[in-house]
């Protein structure tokens, strides 16, 4: 009993000392991701993982409007209310199909834990018309840029921005993509498309 | 073609040839081997080549070399590194020790029965070598088309033959087992040989050790070909999805907007700054607040300070009262005057006393302002005289 007791003080103790970075992460709209390469960011979310930490920290950012969410190896912050008008929100859902498109025409294994650089999908404009014709059409990212490589980096830097990616290593510049990415995938896969509509489609 | 005429020729060749073989060997994947390059290892003596080719080690193709089929398929066998799984070995075996077996039954001479059993004994061990060496072989295959193979449907097919080779494996390993334990029994109890009982033990472990990486292997063959399926779909509800997008319907087609209005995530949201303001209490008592402060007012050094430029205070002298006089010409006076004269008027204005002094070329110039002021009231006739060098028209009060 006595050490049960002391157990969940250590606990408590936990939670004060990282709420503050939880919810400074999570409240920019971030993710805390289980592959992330920041370290911190790691230990973070083995501390989220533990179910009474979790249950109390949901407990506690529910007072102040926050839903703690777990999602597939990742946390994040969703609210009760409406806080976005709705056309912000497909614009942004737009925006992702987009690059999600872009991306998986770039590698179709293009997932949790894949591992990219810039120049990877740079040098595959060149021999992949497909890639090319699909980045001339994101015109809304990277449209001041002239050069493929510039309009590249925007596309990341969205992505980055997101927290959907990481740099990992930036000798190399490589980019690892983090299991937020789940995120994305879950949404795509929860819209629903009608069996009639999805018959008009084209192959 | 000529054949070697016994083992200690064919090794001694190839270890002559050790280092063209190894490198042929290390190079098989990649189809072009040149003649060129081969002559550089022999010391560029083409004989020592014609050699290998004649007796069927390599073969020439257009000046591109390769290592005969039968060599190559032995060294990978033998190396652990073929990638072709053939299964129709084990299968040959066993008909073999069917075979072998009823020979060995049949036969009552005690020499040549012995060589039927050590026949069988040798393809035994040999099934149980093959048969593991196919199991690890199929593993690895599997992994590796996994996670090489680039093209989406040639992986999914892939997997899918090698499932079907992992099928036949299994197959297999229950016609040896049943060989073993119900349909040659008699055979098995008369030899009464005890390296045969061993063997038997030992291929029996095998085999069991394969079973069980066969069940893993079949696991994993499910899982990924359900991850690669799962990754399918996936893309193609992207796809579709990116169609209706671009078509301008998903909104509504699909139910975008509801899935999107149920949840309320942060990451949706406009990023905003927070204009707090910062604690008096803190400013004033805090040694980090004013470390903080001097280090901002470290970075406004640089700014000059703005401070407003006064004027002087305006002296008395020029708040007291200053009268100038001065005398102006009163051209209405002037006309007044001329008016009651009958002199023409230049010569009136060169003569007339303005109280001050006024010289020739400004009394040219009254004598132009008059003229253009009041010349309702003047004759200005059309004759001229000059005075001074200066031309000027006869001007009469009317």
């Amino acid at each position: 009993m006595a050490l049960n007791m002391q157990w969940s003080i250590q606990n408590k103790d936990m939670i004060s000392k990282y709420t503050s970075e939880i919810f400074e992460i999570l409240r920019r709209g971030q993710f805390i991701c289980s592959n992330s390469p920041d370290e911190n960011i790691q230990r973070l979310y083995r501390i989220l993982e533990d179910e009474d930490v979790f249950s109390d920290l949901h407990e506690y950012f529910n007072q102040i409007n926050y839903v703690l969410e777990h999602g597939n190896e990742y946390f994040y912050f969703s609210r009760f209310e409406k806080n976005v008008d709705l056309d912000r929100k497909l614009n942004k859902a737009f925006g992702w199909i987009d690059i999600l498109d872009f991306l998986k025409t770039f590698d179709s294994s293009f997932d949790v834990g894949f591992r990219f650089t810039p120049s990877e999908i740079v040098n595959q404009l060149k021999n992949n018309a497909d890639l090319k014709t699909k980045l001339d059409n994101l015109k809304k990212i990277g449209a001041d840029k002239r050069n493929y490589s510039d309009r590249i980096k925007k596309i990341i830097e969205r992505l980055e921005r997101d927290n959907f990616v990481a740099l990992e290593n930036e000798m190399s510049e490589t980019y690892k993509v983090l299991t937020s990415f789940n995120y994305l995938k879950d949404l795509i896969t929860t819209i629903n498309i009608p069996e009639e509509i999805e018959d008009e489609i084209p192959e | 073609m000529d054949s070697f005429n016994d083992i200690k020729e064919l090794i001694l060749a190839l270890k002559r040839e050790e280092n063209l073989i190894s490198e042929m060997f290390g190079k098989r994947k990649s189809l072009d081997y040149k003649l060129s390059y081969a002559l550089e290892l022999v010391d560029y003596d083409e004989d020592r080549i014609d050699f290998l080719i004649q007796r069927s080690v390599i073969r020439e193709n257009a000046g591109l070399l390769e290592l005969d089929d039968q060599y190559l398929e032995f060294f990978e066998q033998v190396l652990d590194v073929n990638e072709e799984i053939n299964l129709s070995y084990i299968d040959e075996n066993i008909k073999n020790i069917g075979e072998n077996i009823d020979y060995f039954l049949n036969e009552n001479n005690e020499n040549r029965k012995h060589n039927y059993l050590r026949f069988i004994k040798k393809t035994f061990r040999k099934i149980g070598i093959t048969t593991l060496r196919s199991v690890v072989d199929l593993r690895r295959n599997i992994e590796n088309t996994f996670k090489n193979e680039p093209n989406y449907k040639n992986k999914q097919l892939k997997l899918e033959n090698l499932d079907e080779k992992r099928t036949l494996i299994k197959n297999l390993i229950n016609q040896t087992l049943s060989l073993i334990n119900e349909e040659q029994l008699t055979f098995f109890k008369t030899s009464l040989d005890e390296e045969l009982n061993r063997i038997i033990i030992d291929l029996k472990h095998q085999l069991g050790e394969c079973s069980h990486n066969l069940i893993e292997i079949e696991k994993q063959i499910i899982d990924y070909l359900n991850q690669i399926k799962h990754q399918g779909k996936f893309l193609e509800k992207l796809r579709k999805l990116k169609y209706l997008k671009d078509h301008f319907t998903i909104q509504a087609e699909t139910d975008i907007k509801q899935i999107l209005s149920q949840t309320h995530p942060v990451i949706f949201e406009r990023r905003q700054g927070e204009p707090l303001n910062l604690s008096l209490d803190f400013l004033r008592e805090k040694e980090r607040a004013f470390e903080a402060i001097k280090r901002v007012a470290n970075k406004h050094r640089n700014r000059k300070l703005f401070k407003p430029e006064l004027a002087d205070v305006i002296s008395d002298e020029f708040l007291e009262d200053n009268i100038e006089e001065e005398i102006m010409i009163n051209l209405e006076e002037l006309r007044n005057h001329f008016l009651a004269t009958s002199d023409n008027l230049f010569h009136f204005i060169a003569n007339y006393d303005f109280l001050k002094e006024v010289d020739f070329s400004e009394r040219v110039t009254i004598f132009c302002q008059v003229i253009s002021l009041y010349d309702q009231e003047l004759i200005i006739e059309n004759d001229f005289q000059t005075t001074n060098g200066v031309e000027h028209a006869m001007v009469y009060p009317k």
